[in-house]
């Protein structure tokens, strides 16, 4: 504000000393062509060439320049032209004077009252530059302009020559919630950053004065002049983008494919999920994840994914720090997360950082909002299968905020309503439950907590009641030491369990159990000793509990014998550390090691088997028994994670990584799809961890001003002792079930080609995948080889998939959404011959996964309808109508062949075999 | 697990609740050829009885024809380290039958099969299982209809692994006998009445297995082995069910229940992945030639049951099958002259598949016309059997 001032009293001063006359000598036009011409320098010209006198606050225009091409222009076209797009203004006065401002228009003439005594005084005449002239930016808040056009200092004295740090959080001005992935940077000299999952950033610059810029997808642009003296905190708060009427222009950093040294990631905030349609007309997470490039999953209906090549076993999926264990409901029909508590999920595939670890293929991060800081609010929808509701507001004013968000089906409502009785004697509901609550403690520490529970039952014209539950809960205390070193503490816990229960036949009345206890501490820390490095290390270790299976009768009558597995528990720890460098504008690379040691723990009976020979129940040698805590199998090794990034140009790059990812539990399934009775085992004295190795390079160039961001990646992966299944392999409540398992190992290798345009009326991506996934078992006998030992191809293994996800927007309050996704048919096992044994046709199966189901291919379409667009009104509300599977293809969602009175049919199952309307309603208040 | 195909029935049902049509349509890739045809073998060395051996080859999965048999082969029931039994092949082609044996449930046995082709096939030796008796077969009805149940125990905790088979032998009765028949292009009296009664019979195509490794004693209680819809036809008189228990081995068992995956549960998403099955038998002089089928050892219990209509609920309506041949057709001769009367017959009853039944008169005692149907209405032979079956009270 200083030099609007300034500014004010020049102003002043020269209108009462110089009266007003006009003077209409003929004006001199002004040629030339101007690269880049500091402004200050430009003025001069300027004067040498008119009988203009400009008068500025040179500190404000000092990282104003100039570049401009005029021919025979007068003085005030020119300026107007060179101070298009940005923030300064000009006036001219009758003396041919140009008063340049910053951000503020200046009227020079004075009011026509001015002189007249009336009562105030000429302080009254400044009028406050901010409620002056509020034309710069419609809807921009006054705290938002004040805060750019003032000037922070940071830091006491200092000694003017060296460097300091500045830190502080980003974060939203409504909500106080924190921005995530903004870049935040100075132009000059070129250093930046983004924020972190906390909004924090840290930024090492020289002292000195500096234009700090802050960009962001969702966010204005705006920008902090700072005087930086010593080591400081800055909190910024930005605003939202909600773009106005009639304005086009989103700016964002869009440069970040580019320039971002991460690869194999892949970043998708809510907005972006949002837009594309699904079947249940509800937003889905996994399903919009399953259409970016290198993700796959064996059916529609089911949400496993499997991420360039790997099980659906082998991916860490993180809600707020705690691991989830099945992220779906209803066997996969929906994804067991309320979008309306979302604010971003990442999706790591290569490069994943040295932070993460104890899955081999991917790492899907889901986090929350923080809630509302400000005031209270809320967000809900109706669908045609579930309902939701999102609650959040501060509990303590910008320090406190909670979120709570709940979700329902009322399928269970559906079905009874159903004319047929085995509908009515079945049942489905499920619904899950989020609280995140957010408290800044004080300038240095905050906290976090989450819980989360998800819970699914239903029964199936059956007798057998199915039920599944995850229950998780993170705390998370966030430390910042100094400006340059902060740490989080984590600690978290999960569960997973499910209950399956037979009731009929009193005799057979049982039930089954499974569950699993995850408890994890971690502790990480954030180092950023200069504008160079960026360091994270860190130690965590994680204790597994699982219950692996128990079988107990229900009810007297039962005949069924107590069968208990002996619980699993294992310690898996790790330490990791990871440096980012910035070796030149052009060159940076990220090197990590995290080195993870895993201890199976007893108490615990372990079989030995006989060396050489396949384990089997009669080659057990002996048993061993180990007590409690003691270790009876340790496995430990190094991952190790590096990157690099080359940029080419300014919007193209080369980056590289190689991976080694570890794994110590395993999923056992030998269905293809995730099943809820899947059961979790961890590795012990019998089974080994799995390893991956990872190696991807791609190219990344952006056109159009970054407005299109395009991407070629290509992987290989090499996968070692994953777990695959002998011929009719009992997985539940097996004492010994190292004997039906084999060890398999895999490759992976594809391409991945995207190109991705996320602002304008027409968004969206096209992406193109040519991937294969092989399995080859060739231990152990004859008979337990698959395929005589020879590669095949994974249950999962689509070598073409093409997914457009496009998004048209009529106008604000309009827009529409196309999905098309085709991809080869999985690979499957034929019947290639009949033969009659016991009275019955029987089949002859061919080669595991040697044929292929149909080609797969849908397009969805929806239509959103928003609300209008007041900012400010009591609810905003919107209207998503979609039709599901457009054309009506009969996708195969199974291909089954049954003997049925003595003769061998071939079925093929669509669950959405035709287009599915839905409709659903959203509201915020 | 059963648990893994109810999944499939989930995805079934959103199918039906989402309201679709056709969510389930047949499908036969076109990928299906094989080039190459297998032995197949089907059945077991009986330890206390006579032993029978079918020996057949695989076909095309969308061939029409019946099953190639084989036939001409040498069988032996070999013991290891010791005797051989013949088994030689019966009338009916490719099944052979041995003499009846008394094996030693102490030693291993395999069958040795020895093919016109030349190529040397044998199952691995295999212990003697001894079956337990079947306690009793029960049944009760219910609001779906009729089950069978299955209850046996062995005391000795030795048998766990069970597999069953049935037959199944119920009354017909047709609900016409004729009167006349049409001979040598006129009608006359009838000469060799149609029988009245047949007993219709078939084998169970189901594989049933159970087992008793998760209980504390080796008990099956109430194994449900049939269940009858309350309209079934075999329900109309009398019907019997011979119940046929054996003992396995645990690989033999694993092989049924694999059997029994692989082609009664198999292909959706949460049912297990088909196995390339074949069993215990391998062609010893070619390993390129595969043969399936598993040759287990065991002895049989079996225990036969009869239930008449009256003990089961009398609510239940009663369906003999008959319901499509009622009322009979009638054969009008009226205003046919008499030459046309011949070609009448001779157009309506020339086939051997539509029957006279009666002569119909005018009051003035001429005939009208006669009552017909076609032959699978009155003739029970077309649905079983009219010699009365030697078990039958």
């Amino acid at each position: 504000m200083r030099h609007a001032y300034f500014l004010l009293i020049t102003l002043l001063f020269s209108s009462l000393g110089l009266p007003s006359q006009a003077q209409q000598t003929a004006e001199k036009t002004i040629s030339g062509d101007f690269q880049h011409v500091p402004f200050g320098q430009f003025v001069a010209l300027l004067e040498a060439r008119s009988e203009y006198r400009f008068y500025f606050d040179p500190q404000a225009v000092d990282s104003l320049y100039v570049t401009l091409l005029v021919q025979d222009q007068p003085v005030r076209s020119v300026l107007e032209r060179a101070f298009q797009n940005t923030p300064y203004r000009f006036a001219i006065d009758d003396e041919r004077r140009v008063f340049v401002t910053a951000g503020v228009e200046l009227d020079p003439v004075l009011p026509p009252r001015f002189f007249r005594p009336a009562g105030s005084s000429d302080v009254a005449a400044a009028p406050r530059p901010a409620e002056a002239v509020p034309t710069t930016a419609p809807g921009r808040s006054r705290y938002v302009r004040e805060a750019e056009y003032k000037v922070y200092e940071i830091g006491n004295g200092g000694s003017g020559s060296g460097k300091a740090t500045l830190a502080g959080h980003i974060r939203e001005l409504k909500s106080g919630e924190p921005v995530i992935g903004a870049t935040i940077y100075t132009e000059a000299p070129a250093v930046g950053t983004s924020t972190d999952q906390f909004g924090y950033y840290s930024l090492t610059l020289p002292v000195g004065r500096h234009d700090i810029k802050i960009r962001g997808i969702g966010i204005k642009n705006t920008k902090r002049q700072v005087v930086l003296r010593a080591d400081g905190k800055l909190e910024i708060e930005v605003e939202e983008d909600i773009t106005p009427l009639k304005e086009v222009v989103i700016e964002a950093e869009k440069d970040k494919n580019v320039t971002g040294m991460q690869m194999g990631l892949e970043k998708l905030d809510i907005k972006t999920m949002r837009q594309v349609p699904t079947a249940f007309g509800e937003t889905d997470i996994l399903r919009v994840v399953l259409t970016l490039p290198g993700v796959k999953s064996v059916g529609e209906g089911s949400t496993g994914l499997n991420v360039r090549g790997g099980a659906t076993d082998q991916n860490l999926i993180l809600f707020n720090g705690t691991t989830i264990y099945n992220p779906s409901h209803l066997f996969g029909f929906f994804s067991a997360f309320n979008p309306d508590i979302l604010q971003t999920v990442e999706l790591y595939k290569s490069a994943i950082p040295a932070k993460y670890g104890g899955r081999l293929s991917s790492v899907l991060e889901i986090k929350t909002r923080e809630g509302n800081k400000k005031k209270f609010s809320g967000s809900g929808g109706i669908g045609p299968l579930t309902s939701r509701l999102t609650l959040e507001g501060p509990i303590v004013k910008d320090k406190t905020a909670f979120i709570v968000s709940g979700r329902t089906s009322y399928s269970d409502w559906i079905l009874k309503r159903l004319d047929n009785s085995s509908f009515r004697n079945s049942s489905a509901s499920f619904y899950d439950v989020s609280a995140h609550v957010s408290s800044q403690l004080d300038d240095k520490n905050t906290l976090y907590a989450t819980g989360y529970l998800s819970a699914d039952k239903f029964r199936l014209a059956s007798d057998t009641s199915y039920k599944y539950v995850n229950q998780n809960a993170s705390l998370k205390w966030q430390h910042n030491f100094n400006n340059k070193l902060y740490g989080v503490l984590t600690g978290a816990y999960s569960r997973y369990a499910y209950d399956i229960t037979s009731e009929k036949n009193p005799v057979n009345a049982s039930s089954l159990k499974y569950g699993i206890n995850q408890t994890n501490a971690q502790l990480d820390f954030s180092y950023f000793p200069n504008s160079k490095h960026t360091i994270d290390f860190g130690v965590s270790t994680l204790r597994y509990d699982i219950s692996p299976g128990s079988l107990t009768p229900n009810g007297a009558e039962s005949l069924i014998s107590r069968d208990v597995l002996e619980r699993e528990q294992a310690l898996e720890s790790a330490l990791y550390a990871s440096d980012r460098i910035d070796i030149s504008q052009r060159l940076s690379v990220s090197v990590g090691l995290r080195y993870s040691l895993f201890n199976a723990l007893g108490p615990r009976d372990v079989y030995r088997y006989a060396p050489g020979v396949s384990r089997s129940e009669s080659t057990i040698t002996d048993t061993v028994r180990y007590s409690s805590g003691k270790v009876l199998a340790t496995y430990h090794g190094p991952e190790y994670r590096v990157s690099a990034r080359y940029a080419v140009s300014d919007n193209s790059s080369v980056k590289a990584s190689y991976n080694r990812t570890r794994q110590y539990i395993h999923q056992l399934t030998n269905t293809a799809s995730v099943s809820p009775a899947d059961i979790w085992k961890l590795s012990d004295a019998n089974i080994r961890p799995q390893l991956a190795d990872q190696y991807s390079i791609g190219y990344y160039r952006n056109f159009k001003s970054n407005t299109i961001e395009t991407s070629v990646e290509t992987y290989y992966k090499s996968l070692r002792d994953f777990v695959d299944y002998k011929s009719g392999a009992t997985l539940i409540l097996n004492h010994h079930i190292e004997t039906d398992i084999v060890n398999a190992e895999g490759k992976a290798y594809g391409v991945e080609v995207m190109v991705k345009k996320l602002t304008g009326k027409i968004n969206g991506w096209v992406s193109y995948t040519y991937s294969r996934s092989l399995v080859q078992v060739n231990t152990g006998t004859t008979a337990e080889q698959i395929n005589r030992g020879r590669y095949y191809p994974s249950n999962f293994d689509k070598p073409h998939d093409v997914t457009l996800i496009g998004n048209y927007r009529f106008s604000r309050r309009f827009s529409t959404s196309l999905n098309f996704n085709y991809s080869t048919g999985r690979p499957i096992t034929l019947p290639l011959a009949k033969y009659y044994v016991a009275n019955s046709l029987r089949v002859y199966y061919s080669d595991r996964n040697a044929y292929r189901v149909p080609d797969y291919y849908r397009a969805d379409f929806a239509v959103n309808i928003e609300g209008n667009h007041k900012v400010k009104k009591l609810a905003h509300s919107s209207w998503t109508v979609g039709v599901y599977n457009l054309t009506g293809r009969r996708n195969p969602y199974s291909i089954y062949f049954k003997s049925e009175n003595g003769q061998i049919k071939g079925y093929k199952l669509s669950i959405f075999g035709q287009p599915i309307p839905t409709i659903t309603y959203n509201f915020k208040f | 697990m059963r648990a893994l195909s109810l999944s499939f029935r989930l995805a079934v049902l959103w199918c039906l609740a989402l309201a679709l049509p056709g969510c389930i349509d047949p499908y036969m890739p076109d990928a299906i050829s094989t080039t190459k045809s297998y032995l197949v073998v089907d059945g077991f060395i009986n330890s206390r009885g006579s032993t029978s051996i079918k020996l057949s080859r695989t076909f095309d999965i969308d061939a029409k024809t019946a099953p190639p048999i084989e036939t001409r082969a040498t069988l032996f029931i070999e013991e290891e380290g010791g005797t051989r039994y013949a088994v030689p092949e019966t009338s009916v082609k490719g099944t052979y039958t041995s003499a009846s044996l008394t094996l030693n449930p102490a030693k291993n046995y395999r069958l040795s099969i020895r093919t016109s082709a030349g190529l040397e096939y044998a199952s691995t030796f295999v212990p003697v299982k001894t079956t337990p008796p079947i306690d009793a077969v029960t049944w009760r009805p219910s609001e779906n209809g009729l089950t069978i149940y299955i209850n046996t125990h062995d005391d000795t905790n030795t048998t766990k692994y069970y597999r069953w088979e049935y037959e199944e032998t119920w009354e017909i009765k047709p609900p016409y006998y004729p009167q006349i028949e049409y001979k040598n292009g006129q009608m006359q009296d009838i000469t060799v009445p149609f029988p009245t009664i047949c007993w219709g019979n078939s084998n169970s195509s189901e594989i049933k297995i159970s087992n008793t490794t998760r209980l504390t004693q080796d008990v099956v209680a109430d194994f449900p082995l049939r269940a009858l819809p309350i309209t079934s036809d075999r329900l109309a008189y009398r019907y019997s069910i011979l119940v046929k228990q054996y003992a396995q081995t645990a690989e033999e068992y694993i092989h049924w229940d694999l059997l029994k995956r692989n082609t009664e549960n198999i292909g959706t998403l949460f049912d297990p992945l088909p196995t390339q099955l074949t069993g215990n038998v391998q062609c010893l002089n070619n390993a390129a030639e595969l043969a399936l089928g598993y040759v287990g050892a065991h002895s049989t219990e079996q225990k036969r049951i009869f239930i008449s209509r009256t003990e089961l609920p009398r609510n239940w309506r009663v369906t003999n099958g008959y319901e499509n041949c009622v009322p009979p057709d009638t054969v009008f001769l009226k205003n046919t002259r008499l030459d046309g009367i011949a070609a009448l017959l001779q157009s309506n009853f020339s086939s051997p598949l539509y029957l006279p039944i009666d002569v119909l008169y005018l009051p003035t005692g001429r005939v009208s016309g006669y009552l017909a149907k076609s032959n699978d209405c009155i003739d029970c032979r077309t649905r079983g059997t009219a010699v009365k079956p030697s078990f039958w009270p």
